[in-house]
């Protein structure tokens, strides 16, 4: 009997039901592969870690060491178990020529040549295996196997004077610290003859003062103590917590934006269930009455119904899961690449099926709130009364006869939505997550892609950022450079910033290492979260993050240590920075040459700026000079690549969420409309004349629903967005909405394509005679 | 007086299950215009389909139909919508309004869509047929607070608001108690009275005797033709007219 029942359900509404079937397998199926992605990332950075065992501390520094005074000190700390220094000879771009004639001089990447090492911190290929190289044979980063399609036994030529060292690649390096893009320094492994030759050759010597601690939990303690030691410190830090937050942002992004996706399908089934439910009462309202009367108890009815839910729901469930488990590879690619593959572990197929069973149970769940409406029917009334449940209704104060202004048409379509909106929230809701889907990852795209972006990294704009890299001269160099730049008439002007490793007193009172960049702000100006730029030499700004972890606000007062003397200093403002772990202050006090990490002029000039910096580049030999724009290309190119694959992959599933739902709902609107239109028909309102009022409920559905969905995409979108980016430093990013794209071409694609739709799928009204109806 | 409605060899044909069921066969009929005629038969002798396919709403199989001098098989489906539009008028036996629509709005709708005449004119219209008829305080009620002798008058006044040149009924009374079905006749009376062709279609002896023709059609062909003259609208008259009629329908098979 209820095999029967289910099969003649199924049977009536074959399209709907595959439908929501569809909508459920692949919700259960994305957040199954989105689940999967996570603990993969996990796993694999996990093992990664283990393998290439990661370093907890780094000091990069630019200058001579002393390597007795840093053993010593290592010694005599409890926290430290290995100690490792690493030389890197760091070699300008127009120098290297990777498989290519042309030198990477414009690379906004450091070019790093360095030997394996020897107690961790290993370099690895792309089998997870530490990397040995003979002579004359060299690793390349994945970075550049991917940017430039490398494979083994293509070249790398070092060209410095009558120096030529040519180098066969021979394997790729999985780097834990420096994998990631936006990591703007990359390391290529040579072997230790090889390394030499370089050394004396070319480059600049640059030392990694890496430490492994015997506990992680004391990383904190132990860098303040680093930062208090006169050990060497010219340069930058970076620890434990940032490297991971670096190599697993991107993917950990992607992996959400998946879950993200799957519960919006989730979302869209569940409202397509509503949807079939609310037509079934209404259809079967007069079975349900008679199966009242001769006595079935209103939860055997329901059960009747929700088996079919609940087949649907855990089949489509465990399909979906089933397929995860053959496509997951293709999610996890990027993983694979730069991270690795850890051994599987049977959470890794549970917690993805546990996932996946959520969506089901959420199904289930949502239908028997919605089969409650079976007690409000009542027997008598279904049977005697022949109430049919249906949800048309009048409203005296939208009277055809009353209204002046639109074509009667078009005022039945705006008086049907306003009469019966709850039937069209479906279609409302789908419009309103369509927009959303389009709206949020262009807005996304247009702002990291716009030259306001930069103010996100703790910079002002400015056209031209040169870099000055520290040496033993790098006071004679600064100076020469500002000189150049003073006597160029095509600049409109120019900053010179610092920026140096300082200790700023804490919340507990003890010191920590922070980075603060000196000079004058009012040149460049940032764009400030709250408060203004730093003036007198007692006032600081510091970035978002900064002021979170030391719990500051503006007008606060922190305590900075300068030339070992602590100055009070007054909070005039808090920045969004995502760089540098996010972390990092700025004030206007004298800088310190000999301590700076590293040193850039900011410039505007007059005339073309790509000349400019070609210029730059051929007077200043060690200089790197970058215009804003093209840093953001290379550091970003593949955040903005992967965003581009996921703005255009959301537009293709918003349009086919879009034509999936509008037609199958207006196909079941219009089955259920069918008596009305066919006397409709019969009074010789012609074909025409309905068809516009469908298109008119399509059409003001749709406009309310972009609409919506436009207001939720640039204010809700935005938080949402932010509050994912906090993470890295930047809690308030605002949208740069490029207004051709938003406001007039996404509206009219979906105008466009929802009209057809309509018109496609509302062309079987022809067919309804009165005939048919009166036969009934 | 002019043929408003000439009927040549119509035949209907379904195909049902993959077989021919020809429902009808070769009809003829002329309807002359101001006459109140009549079509009677049993249950499947194609009465309703014969009304269907006259009217342009069913699409014949074979034959011509001749409507105010305009042959309906040449015309296209929006030409032939606009026809019923504008000269002819509906009342169904399952009543048929639409549900999502006052009482007047149900009455207005296609006036409001043939747009021959300005809103307010048709307002107008409207209340005085709602007048007429006696169903003017409904008239902003919901279809669902009126009886059943209630929707079809509201029906009548929607078949005349575009003052079409024939008033067809299937079965118009057929579901109505007995006072409602007179008073529902006394509406077609007056309307023929004004000069307007009535064809109904019916399986009430009761109700086709008040017409001046009945055709008798079995088993999709029409096989006789009774002529009663115009009806006078006395008791007498009626149960004389039935009796008549009744000779007549038991002779044909009824």
């Amino acid at each position: 009997m209820i095999l029967k029942i289910l099969k003649k359900d199924f049977l009536r509404k074959k399209v709907v039901t595959i439908a929501v079937f569809v909508f459920i397998l692949l919700a259960a199926m994305l957040i199954s592969s989105g689940t999967n992605m996570l603990i993969d990332l996990n796993n694999s950075l996990e093992h990664l870690f283990k393998v290439s065992s990661a370093p907890h501390f780094i000091q990069h520094h630019s200058g001579k060491i002393n390597q007795d005074e840093i053993d010593q000190w290592s010694v005599n700390n409890s926290y430290v178990k290995r100690q490792q220094t690493s030389e890197m000879i760091n070699i300008h771009g127009s120098k290297v020529y990777i498989n290519s004639d042309e030198a990477e001089s414009h690379s906004v990447m450091d070019l790093d040549f360095v030997k394996q090492n020897k107690s961790f911190d290993y370099l690895l290929d792309l089998n997870n295996e530490k990397i040995e190289v003979n002579k004359g044979e060299i690793a390349v980063p994945i970075y550049y196997m991917q940017r430039r399609d490398l494979s083994l036994g293509d070249k790398v030529v070092i060209k410095d004077g009558d120096l030529k060292l040519t180098f066969t690649i021979t394997s790729f390096v999985r780097d834990v610290q420096m994998n990631p893009s936006i990591i703007s320094s990359k390391r290529f492994v040579v072997n230790a003859t090889d390394f030499e030759k370089i050394k004396d050759a070319t480059g600049d010597i640059e030392y990694q003062i890496s430490f492994q601690l015997n506990d992680l939990d004391n990383l904190r303690q132990f860098s303040n103590q680093y930062i208090q030691s006169d050990l060497p410190k010219k340069g930058p830090t970076i620890d434990y917590t940032l490297l991971k937050l670096a190599n697993s942002i991107t993917d950990g992004l992607i992996a959400a934006v998946i879950i993200l996706i799957s519960l919006l399908l989730n979302v869209i089934a569940l409202l397509c269930l509503r949807f079939i439910i609310l037509l079934t009462i209404e259809e079967d309202y007069k079975e349900i009455g008679v199966m009242k009367a001769i006595g079935i108890s209103p939860p055997n009815i329901k059960r009747i119904y929700l088996s079919k839910y609940f087949t649907m729901a855990l089949s489509a469930t465990l399909i979906g899961y089933l397929i995860s488990l053959f496509i997951n590879d293709i999610f996890s690619k990027n993983i694979m690449l730069y991270i690795g593959m850890a051994p599987k572990t049977i959470i890794e197929y549970s917690l993805p099926l546990v996932a996946a069973f959520l969506i089901a149970i959420i199904v289930i769940i949502f239908c028997y709130f919605i089969l409650r409406r079976f007690n409000k029917i009542s027997a008598i009334e279904a049977i005697r009364l022949g109430n049919t449940g249906e949800t048309y209704s009048n409203n005296e104060r939208l009277a055809l006869y009353k209204n002046k202004v639109f074509n009667p048409n078009i005022f039945l379509g705006l008086r049907d939505i306003i009469i019966r909106f709850r039937l069209y929230v479906l279609l409302f809701i789908v419009f309103i997550l369509s927009t959303f889907m389009i709206t949020v990852p262009l807005n996304f795209l247009n702002t990291i892609q716009s030259p306001e972006f930069i103010t996100y990294m703790g910079v002002g704009k400015s056209d031209i950022i040169l870099d000055i890299r520290q040496s033993d001269q790098i006071v004679k160099e600064i100076n020469e450079v500002v000189n150049y730049i003073e006597n160029d008439p095509d600049v409109k002007k120019y900053s010179p910033y610092i920026t140096s490793q300082y200790e700023i007193i804490n919340e507990e009172g003890l010191p920590e290492s922070i980075l603060v960049e000196t000079g004058d702000f009012s040149v460049f100006p940032l764009d400030y979260l709250e408060g203004v730029s730093p003036k007198l030499s007692n006032e600081i700004a510091l970035s978002y993050l900064c002021a979170n972890q030391l719990k500051k606000q503006v007008g606060d007062e922190v305590k900075l240590l300068i030339n070992e003397k602590p100055r009070l200093m007054i909070v005039t403002g808090i920045y969004q920075d995502i760089t540098d772990g996010g972390k990092t202050a700025k004030a206007n006090i004298s800088p310190d040459y000999e301590t700076a990490s590293w040193y850039t002029v900011n410039v505007n000039v007059n005339k073309n700026v790509a000349k400019k910096v070609l210029e730059y580049e051929n007077r200043f030999d060690d200089l790197k000079v970058s215009n804003p724009k093209e840093y953001f290309k290379q550091t970003f190119s593949s955040t903005i690549n992967q965003l581009k694959l996921l703005t255009i992959t959301a537009i293709i599933i918003a349009i086919l969420v879009t034509v999936l739902i509008t037609s199958l709902f207006l196909k079941m609107m219009i089955a259920k409309d069918r008596s009305q239109i066919a006397i409709k028909r019969s009074i010789g309102i012609s074909l025409k004349e309905i068809k516009i009022e469908y298109i008119t409920k399509a059409f003001v559905i749709l406009n309310l629903g972009i609409l919506l969905g436009t207001v939720i995409s640039n204010t809700l979108g935005e938080r949402l967005l932010s509050a994912v980016l906090s993470i890295v430093g930047a809690p308030n990013i605002e949208f740069i909405i490029n207004p051709l794209q938003v406001y007039i071409i996404s509206p009219i694609i979906m105008i466009i394509i929802v009209i057809l739709t309509t018109l496609v799928s509302i062309n079987f009204i022809k067919e309804f005679s009165i005939s048919d109806i009166n036969a009934e | 007086m002019d043929n408003i409605l000439e009927v040549r060899n119509l035949c209907k044909t379904y195909i049902v299950n993959k077989r021919q069921r020809h429902v009808l066969k070769n009809v003829n009929m002329t309807i002359k215009e101001g006459e109140f005629i009549s079509v009677m038969g049993p249950s499947g002798s194609g009465k309703s389909t014969l009304l269907y396919n006259i009217s342009g709403m069913d699409k014949m199989t074979a034959g011509d139909v001749i409507f105010d001098g305009i042959e309906l098989g040449s015309l296209s489906e929006e030409k032939l919508s606009d026809m019923r539009l504008h000269k002819m008028g509906f009342v169904f036996q399952q009543i048929n309004l639409l549900k999502n629509l006052g009482i007047i709005d149900n009455i207005i709708i296609s006036a409001y869509m043939a747009k021959s005449k300005s809103k307010k004119e048709i307002n107008q219209q409207a209340i005085d047929l709602m007048k007429k008829t006696d169903i003017i305080e409904l008239a902003d009620n919901d279809i669902t607070q009126a009886s059943g002798g209630q929707l079809q008058r509201a029906a009548i006044c929607r078949a005349l608001i575009n003052k079409p040149k024939i008033l067809f009924g299937d079965e118009p009374t057929g579901a109505l108690n007995s006072r409602a079905a007179s008073e529902v006749m006394e509406i077609f009376h007056t309307i023929n009275e004004e000069g307007k062709t009535v064809m109904l279609v019916t399986h009430d002896v009761k109700v086709a005797s008040q017409s001046e023709k009945v055709f008798y059609m079995k088993d999709g062909n029409i096989v006789g033709e009774y002529v009663l003259g115009k009806f006078k609208q006395s008791k007498d008259d009626i149960k004389q007219r039935e009796a008549e009629l009744s000779k007549w329908l038991l002779n044909m098979g009824f």
